[in-house]
Formats: C-alpha cells, sequence, structure tokens
C-alpha cells in the first residue's frame, strides 16, 4: 500500500510538520496529515479562533474527518492552488478528501466557507467526521443546535451551519457534531462549514458549492499564471508565492507574518508569540518578492498599507501594525494548556511597543524598491519619508532591541546600524530621483557616513575581521547577511566575504543556521531559523560563491514539509517544525535566495 | 399638524434603529442585519445587497412613520411616551409576524416551513422574535424600536411647540 503512517500525536498534538494550510485571503485553517483541522481563526485571521486544538487539545476545538479503519496517508496540494488533497489508504480501499476555503464569487454564499469533499476511489471505506467548535480560543459557551436537520453551532456574533451531503446523519452528542458515512468508488460527499459573522448564516445548495469549489480552484491557478517565473526551483517558488498569498490580508494588503499565535520555539518553553501581524522588518523582502513575481497590485496595495499604518505612528515606527493598520498590539495570555505544554499562549504582542532602528532602513529600503520599480510616490509620501529620514539622523546611535526583538537591555546591534545606513543612502537616492524634498540631503549623507564608520570601527571583531551581533562584542548574529543584501558595504568585500564564511561555520548546522548567539533576555533555547538559512544561501550568491550558494538552496528547499511549507525553525538533530507556521519570512527568504541566485547565474 | 415632522422624525428613527442595531452586532449581541436581510430579496451581491438593503430600511422607515403619524392622528395627541408605545407594538409585530413570518414567505432566498429541494443558497430564518439571530435580538429590537417611535413623537412635538 503506498502513502506513509500519517506522523502519531503525543498527547494529542500532530507534530507541526504535519500541518497544511488552506485559505482564502481572509483567513487560514491547518489541517494535520491524520485529517483533522486543528486551526481556525473567524472571521478573519487574527480573529479568536473556533478550532484551536494545536493549542489546546482538549479545549481548543477541532474537526476531524478521516476513515475508521487505520490508514495510511498522501498529500499534496492540487497543482497551482492552495486546495489540498489528502489521500487515505486502508486494507478496505482508498479515499480522496480534498479541503478547500472558497473564495466567494457573484453568487450568494457564506461569509465564510470550508469545504470538506470526499471523492471514493476505491474499495469501501468506511469514513467518521466529528466537529467540536470552540468559538473565542475555546473561552465562549457555545451552543449546538440542530435547525431544519442542518447542525447549528452559535456563539455571540458569530454561528456555524454543518452542511452535509452525501456524508451521513449529522448527530449533536455532548458539545459534538458528527457522522458517518461510507464510501464507494465514484461516490462523491461534501460537509462544508458556512459561517457568518454578525448577519445571518446561509445555507448553500450542493450545486453552489461544486461551482464555488471550482471557481476557487480556477482562481488560484488564474493568479499562478500570471506570476513571472524566476528560473530554478521553479515549484517551491510558486508553493511559496502562494504560502504568502495566504498570509495576504485581502482587505487591506497587509501581510501576515504567520498564520498561528504561540506555537512554540522551543517544546514546553516561553518562547510562543503571536505572528498574525504585519512587521514593518519583513516589508522590503515582501515588496520585492511581489515585484520580482510579477504581483504588482498585491505590491501596490502592500506598499499603500505600510504608509497608512505608518501614518498613525509617524514618523516613528512601531516594528509591527495589526492587519487593518491598526497600531494597538496588547499583548495578554490565554489560559489554554498550550502546543505540547508551552506556555504561555499568547495573543496580541509587547514587540509593538519596542523600540528597533533597523525598521526604518527596512521602509525606506521598500520605498526605494517600490520607486526603482516605477511606481510613483507623491509628494505627502515623500514628505513623510523625509521625516522619517531626519528621525534616523537623531535616534542612530541609541540603542535598540534589534530584529530579534529580545526582552534583554537595548543594545547597539550591528544590523541595526547597517539599516539606519541604509535608511539614509535609500532615502538620498530616492531625493536624488524627486521623490524626497532635498533640503537635507546633505545632511542624511553626513550622517550616513558616521554610521559606517561606527559599523567598521565598533561592529567588527579584531579576531575574525568580520561583523559581530553588536558594537564591542564576539558575538555572531545571522541578521548581519541582512546588511549585505540591502546593500550595504560592498559584497565582494573581503570582511563581507569573511563575515559569511563565519555565520555559514560557528552558526550554521548543516544547512540549518541558528540566530544569534550570546544573551537575548528569555529562558531556553530555539531551533534553527528558516529564513537565515535562506540569507546565506543569497548571502553567499552576492559574494560570489554561487556553487557553495546552489548547494545550499538545493538541501534548504528540500527541507519543508510535505506540501511545501516551512514553519519559522526546524530543530536540527530530528527536522522538527518550530515556531508559527507557515511562516511568510521564510517563505520571502526563499523566494528572495532563489531569485538572485538565479540572477547572479544569469 | 403636517406630516413632515413625522417624516424628519422617521428618517431620524430610522438612523438611531439602524445604529443601535449595527452597536449590538458589534457588541456581539446579535446577528440580525436588516440591511443585508432586506437587499438580499433583490440581489444576490453582498455589496450591493446592503446599499439596496440601506435604501429600503429608509424608505420603511419613512413609510411607518406616516402610519405613526395616521396614528397620532386619530387619537389626537403625539406625547413622547406614546411614540414608545407605538414603537414596542412595532417591534412586537415585527419580530412576531412581519420577520418571523411574512419575511420568509416573500423573501426568495429565506428558508421557511414551505422550503423545498432547492439550487439557490438559503438565508437563515429569523425564528421567533428573531432569536435565531442571538438570543438578545428580541430585546435589541424592541429597545431600537421604541426609540424609533419616541423620536418620531418628539419631532412633531417640537414642529407643534
Amino acid at each position: 500500500m503506498p502513502g506513509r503512517e500519517p506522523s502519531p500525536r503525543r498527547d494529542g498534538y500532530a507534530p507541526l510538520r504535519a500541518y497544511a494550510a488552506i485559505g482564502d485571503g481572509r483567513t487560514i485553517a491547518l489541517i494535520a496529515e491524520d485529517g483533522s483541522i486543528d486551526w481556525l481563526p473567524l472571521p478573519n485571521l487574527d480573529s479568536p479562533t473556533v478550532f484551536a486544538a494545536v493549542l489546546d487539545s482538549e479545549t481548543g476545538g477541532c474537526f476531524t474527518l478521516a476513515p475508521t479503519a487505520p490508514f495510511r496517508v498522501a498529500r499534496r496540494y492540487l497543482a497551482d492552488t492552495n486546495v489540498l488533497e489528502t489521500t487515505f489508504l486502508t486494507d478496505d480501499g482508498e479515499v480522496r478528501v480534498v479541503d478547500a476555503m472558497t473564495i466567494l464569487d457573484e453568487s450568494l454564499g457564506p461569509f465564510r466557507e470550508l469545504q470538506r469533499r470526499v471523492e471514493g476511489i476505491a474499495g469501501r471505506v468506511s469514513m467518521r467526521w466529528q466537529l467540536h467548535p470552540r468559538f473565542g480560543y475555546g473561552q465562549r459557551p457555545t451552543r449546538l443546535e440542530l435547525r431544519a436537520g442542518v447542525p447549528i453551532a452559535v456563539s455571540g456574533g458569530d454561528a456555524l451551519a454543518i452542511c452535509a451531503f452525501d456524508a451521513g446523519r449529522p448527530q449533536i452528542e455532548g458539545g459534538v457534531v458528527g457522522g458517518c458515512f461510507e464510501t464507494s468508488p465514484g461516490s462523491r460527499s461534501v460537509v462544508a462549514l458556512c459561517m457568518a459573522h454578525q448577519e445571518p448564516l446561509l445555507f448553500p445548495a450542493r450545486a453552489e458549492l461544486d461551482a464555488r469549489f471550482d471557481r476557487t480552484v480556477a482562481a488560484w491557478r488564474t493568479w499562478v499564471a500570471a506570476r513571472a517565473p524566476v528560473g530554478p526551483w521553479q515549484g517551491a517558488v510558486t508553493r511559496s508565492a502562494l504560502a504568502l498569498k495566504l498570509l495576504v490580508h485581502a482587505p487591506s494588503g497587509a501581510v501576515a507574518a504567520a498564520a498561528t499565535t504561540s506555537l512554540p520555539e522551543q517544546i514546553g518553553g516561553e518562547r510562543n508569540w503571536d505572528y498574525r501581524f504585519c512587521w514593518v522588518r519583513d516589508s522590503a523582502f515582501t515588496l520585492d518578492s511581489l515585484l520580482r513575481l510579477g504581483c504588482a497590485p498585491e505590491a501596490q496595495a502592500y506598499f499603500w498599507w505600510l504608509v497608512h499604518a505608518s501614518q498613525l505612528t509617524r514618523p516613528r515606527l512601531q516594528p509591527l501594525y495589526r492587519l487593518d493598520g491598526g497600531a494597538r498590539a496588547t499583548e495578554s495570555s490565554l489560559p489554554l494548556r498550550g502546543y505540547l505544554g508551552s506556555l504561555p499562549v499568547r495573543i496580541g504582542n509587547a514587540a509593538a511597543g519596542q523600540r528597533q532602528l533597523d525598521t526604518y532602513g527596512e521602509l525606506l529600503q521598500t520605498a526605494w524598491l517600490y520607486a526603482d520599480a516605477g511606481q510613483y510616490i507623491d509628494p505627502d509620501i515623500g514628505a513623510r519619508l523625509a521625516d522619517i529620514a531626519d528621525l534616523v539622523c537623531r535616534l542612530w546611535r541609541e540603542p535598540d532591541a534589534g530584529i530579534w526583538e529580545v526582552r534583554s537591555a537595548p543594545a547597539h546591534f550591528t544590523h541595526s546600524k547597517m539599516m539606519c545606513w541604509v535608511a539614509l543612502d535609500r532615502a538620498g537616492r530616492l531625493a536624488d530621483h524627486g521623490a524626497l524634498p532635498r533640503p537635507h540631503v546633505a545632511e542624511w549623507r553626513r550622517q550616513a557616513e558616521e554610521i559606517g564608520e561606527f559599523i567598521e570601527l565598533r561592529c567588527v571583531s579584531e579576531r575574525r575581521d568580520g561583523y559581530t551581533r553588536s558594537a564591542g562584542s564576539e558575538e555572531l548574529d545571522a541578521s548581519v547577511l541582512l546588511g549585505l543584501l540591502s546593500g550595504y558595504g560592498d559584497p565582494r568585500s573581503a570582511r563581507w566575504g569573511r563575515t559569511v564564511e563565519t555565520v555559514r561555520r560557528e552558526l550554521g548546522h548543516g544547512p540549518y543556521v541558528y540566530r544569534y548567539t550570546g544573551e537575548d533576555g528569555l529562558a531556553g533555547g530555539e531551533g534553527a531559523f528558516v529564513s537565515c538559512s535562506f540569507w546565506l544561501a543569497e548571502a553567499l550568491a552576492r559574494v560570489g560563491r554561487l556553487a557553495d550558494a546552489t548547494a545550499l538552496m538545493n538541501d534548504l528547499v528540500e527541507l519543508g514539509n510535505d506540501v511545501g511549507l516551512f514553519a519559522e525553525e526546524i530543530e536540527p538533530s530530528t527536522g522538527a517544525f518550530l515556531g508559527n507556521l507557515p511562516q511568510g519570512l521564510s517563505h520571502l527568504s526563499l523566494i528572495s535566495a532563489a531569485t538572485a541566485i538565479a540572477e547572479e547565474s544569469a | 399638524m403636517t406630516v413632515w415632522p413625522a417624516l424628519a422624525g422617521g428618517f431620524a428613527g430610522t438612523l438611531v434603529l439602524t445604529t443601535i442595531l449595527r452597536t449590538a452586532s458589534e457588541l456581539n449581541l446579535t446577528r440580525m442585519d436588516l440591511p443585508f436581510l432586506l437587499g438580499t430579496a433583490f440581489t444576490a451581491d453582498r455589496a450591493r445587497a446592503k446599499a439596496v438593503g440601506y435604501a429600503a430600511h429608509f424608505v420603511m422607515g419613512l413609510a411607518f412613520a406616516t402610519g405613526y403619524y395616521a396614528l397620532f392622528l386619530a387619537v389626537g395627541r403625539h406625547d413622547w411616551w406614546l411614540g414608545a408605545a407605538f414603537g414596542l407594538g412595532q417591534g412586537l409585530f415585527a419580530g412576531t409576524v412581519l420577520v418571523n413570518v411574512l419575511l420568509p414567505l416573500v423573501h426568495p432566498r429565506m428558508g421557511s416551513p414551505l422550503s423545498d429541494a432547492t439550487t439557490v443558497a438559503l438565508l437563515e430564518s429569523p425564528g421567533f422574535m428573531a432569536r435565531n439571530y442571538g438570543l438578545r435580538t428580541p430585546a435589541v429590537s424592541l429597545v431600537a424600536h421604541v426609540l424609533y417611535g419616541t423620536v418620531i413623537a418628539v419631532f412633531l412635538t417640537l414642529a407643534n411647540r
């Protein structure tokens, strides 16, 4: 029997590597190999969940659908889509489950809709589905009732209708809605979750479900067909682009850092964060990737979101903003047990209040990329960007929390200083293009020179002749590679060459790369950071070590899970995923590295 | 006493009623969305349905205001408490008959006891006092309608001082 055994659950928790993601541009569901949907916020990605078993297997809520007999499993996304196909193989036969969050069209459809479509392939397979809806991260009371034979789950302003077609007679028992049915070759069943938020429910007809599913598949394929080819690793790049598209919050154009909160960076540890916000830190990578992929509308929407969101705090920037552009991200803890006991489970993110100087460089680099692609920066935005450059002139001598948002004392992080240099350099270039007012250009250039002197004198290890984590320290940090990728210094200089080699030798572990050495104010350790590996591959290409870059990239694209998704981190000894997923920065870095290596190879 | 103050009051009262329902919806007290319910009777396009629904809602608000005006004329007074009582009566009528029984019968996309196999989506029917949209819906709806009636009476009182 082909396929493989599904990864076993431990204390009710599937390995993070076992999750695939489906979404509709508003929210994302995570589906484990065993057919259980263990994560689904409603109505938006940053809303409370109806399924959160990945954070509490007892009270979080989930939606299981699988054969009743032991099974093997094979998964893939339908080609060029975010529609997941899971094939279950049992001794009795074979059955295919196709999961999709459908995209609304001109017909009157539910507010959000998740379809689970079951097709009998061979033999007769007994299937069971069970739904444990638990609104409000499992904390809000949920009322279950049957209305004209249709199970309904209601909690405050949210409601869910479970519309089952040829999937057994739904029954409600003990807070669970479920049904059993048997497949035969050619049989087709559907269980659809039709969700309402602050409006009446809609109960779609079977024909409408079918039509909407077909249109959803077609919509994804149309989107992929319009993307520009980017050379080798096209399959991994396309999957990354699709994962990124899932994380784009359709109403605003913001890109969430990941789909989840509090999936741990160390099992049982405290490094659990809510990533359902948009980080300015990721902006240059995001815009660059969108432009390289030919996603001009998404790039424009994203830039405008960035400008709109940062207006609230201007000229200062928060490290992150809400997906709707709001600035508040108050952090609190939920009374959930956490993934394999990893506590606390946080919502909100206190990093919003940190000072991270690198964000200014990221924003101005983003503006530069945007303008360089021929897009127009109007005088009002230009004046605001100039204010930000002036602010960088005043702030760059201050210590900050750095790109990694350490919770230890602020420091003079090398990466932050490099990005301050990038901020002022790009401000000058934008002014040369007429996109920014010119009165302060000379001052920006003078301050940029001072920053460069500071970096070259204070942020370099005499012993290694390479860049260190922070001024006056001998610690290492892979984030300095971003300085290289953003254009700080000459990539072919000996210092950059030695820095890249040092990062590879001392932070690397095979294809894996850890973020940094030294203190960060938190207890425990963490896995290797996926993005750092891709940054290293790109840096190798930029310093001229193309063969090494290509070899590393070949290794890296194999590190994703069975459907090509990446989490934030990977434990090198086991290959286990750690941290939130799917992680936008991991996929952005993959796209960036693949395109950079292709460029250098050309 | 002319009908114009009643119409102005009907417009203002509908504004108040709509605001209360929308606020209650944001506070997760109810899923009742009158513009959506009314608009989907005319179109399947969500955005258009809401626009049409708001327009229809205000037209109905004005139409009911003329009915209130006739009642005030008939009883020869238009005290605020009388307006509130009319609003309470309308709220009860809307919850028990208008929205609960009549709307599902005439709404082409709403399920009713007469619904059978169909190829189009059906909207969740309101149920008695629209409680299908949340158990607090009757209270929210009655408060909103009482204020609607009160506003019309107050407009008439102010105009006839």
